[in-house]
């Protein structure tokens, strides 16, 4: 008791200051809060199943979820692609297999690799990446608050969608990565710049005495397309999983409660202080508890998951 | 409390710097190294403020000093572990 009232209150065994609020003291909160993060990294290489992150994300919901902010805009939604799903999770895959996260993998494969894989022609291809989200909603909305993601989700070029979906070890974390792959095929692209053709009232009437309706001709590029069609292996996240002890959550609810003590500690030890009229020489306490209800705020704000 | 309201004028520029960084913190949510780049300059803003302010009061010392850079690395370990941990 006389060792928590010496960390906690100030007094004259503490110099007239907290103990936990000593320089010294902060310091060492701050070293074992880097060695928790180091715990957190080695031990489910060591225990197993200490941590563990399962993906409640399904196919079906970040398509849906997608659609509805193109609807929001007064788009088309996309229509599901099943070549593009296997795209999208060949380059989740890829990823995973090659431990890497970026659009252009470390060998140079381009995303576009991915959709000629399956034999898709396109015209128009986008993607989209998202990692570390516990569920489609977060990943979404992380993509439409970037300008670039969303140009991606809101481009009318884009038709038809392609969602990867897959759970593995990136850079030593346990993480579920989804992959976006937006694309328009030849035929959705070369229809688009056509003009319609006019509509009868728009026709003077002598004019139409002489000519007669002739249909638009239509160019349709032939390809011989290289489909493969050995059926790609998917496994889709039983979307009833949930997150067993999310590494980011763990993290942020120790900081929560090491901001929340030291606040604590630093309005108690303030007033203490200013009520016995204390003189010493400190650091303003009110600067330090604007300084932690910041990172108390951004401790906050911050949600997981990482897009690119 | 005296020595309080003459400090209020520097508290509205700290709390300020403060509320800026929130916000940046928050509208660029997406983009990682900006949020990096944020929580380093509050940090260095902070210490900063403290050096400036105890010095126009002329309480500055070695201590004070590291008292704020002490608060400002906690501070920073807190949000750059949750940022790497995303």
């Amino acid at each position: 008791m006389e060792k928590l009232i010496h960390l906690l209150i100030p007094r004259h065994t503490n110099n007239h200051k907290a103990k936990m609020l000593h320089s010294f003291s902060l310091l060492v909160i701050a070293s074992f809060l880097i060695l928790f993060q180091a715990v957190i990294n080695f031990s489910p290489k060591i225990g197993g199943a200490i941590l563990g992150y399962a993906a409640s994300i399904s196919r079906d919901e970040v398509v849906r979820l997608t659609n509805l902010k193109r609807a929001e805009a007064g788009l088309s939604p996309f229509s599901i692609n099943s070549s593009l799903n296997n795209a999208a999770y060949a380059k989740g895959a890829d990823m995973i297999n090659k431990d890497y996260w970026a659009h252009v993998a470390p060998d140079g494969t381009q995303p576009w690799a991915f959709f000629n894989s399956v034999g898709y022609k396109y015209r128009y291809a986008g993607e989209n990446l998202a990692r570390d989200f516990s569920n489609a909603n977060d990943a979404v909305t992380a993509w439409m608050n970037s300008p670039t993601h969303r140009d991606n989700i809101l481009n009318p070029k884009y038709k038809e969608i392609g969602i990867g979906i897959i759970d593995g070890d990136l850079a030593g974390s346990d993480t579920t990565v989804i992959v976006q792959f937006f694309g328009a095929g030849y035929a959705d692209a070369v229809r688009e710049p056509i003009a319609q053709a006019a509509t009868t009232e728009n026709i003077k009437p002598a004019a139409v005495a002489t000519i007669k309706p002739t249909a638009v001709p239509t160019v349709v590029p032939t390809f011989v397309l290289e489909i493969n069609t050995a059926p790609a292996v998917i496994t889709t996240p039983n979307a009833e999983q949930q997150v067993l002890v999310s590494p980011f959550t763990t993290t942020r609810n120790v900081s929560l409660i090491v901001v929340a003590l030291l606040l604590l500690v630093f309005v108690v030890d303030a007033y203490l202080v200013s009520k016995r009229r204390i003189s010493r020489i400190a650091g303003r306490s009110f600067a330090h508890v604007i300084f932690l209800g910041m990172i108390l705020s951004i401790v906050i704000i911050l949600r997981s998951g990482q897009i690119l | 409390m005296q020595k309080f309201k003459k400090h209020i004028p520097h508290y509205f520029s700290l709390i300020g710097v403060f509320v800026a960084g929130i916000i940046g913190f928050y509208v660029y949510s997406y983009d990682r190294f900006f949020q990096i780049g944020v929580v380093v300059a509050l940090a260095a803003a902070y210490v900063s403020w403290g050096i400036i302010h105890h010095t126009i009061h002329k309480d500055i010392c070695l201590t004070v000093v590291l008292e704020y850079i002490a608060v400002a690395i906690l501070g920073v370990t807190i949000v750059l572990s949750l940022i790497f941990r995303v």
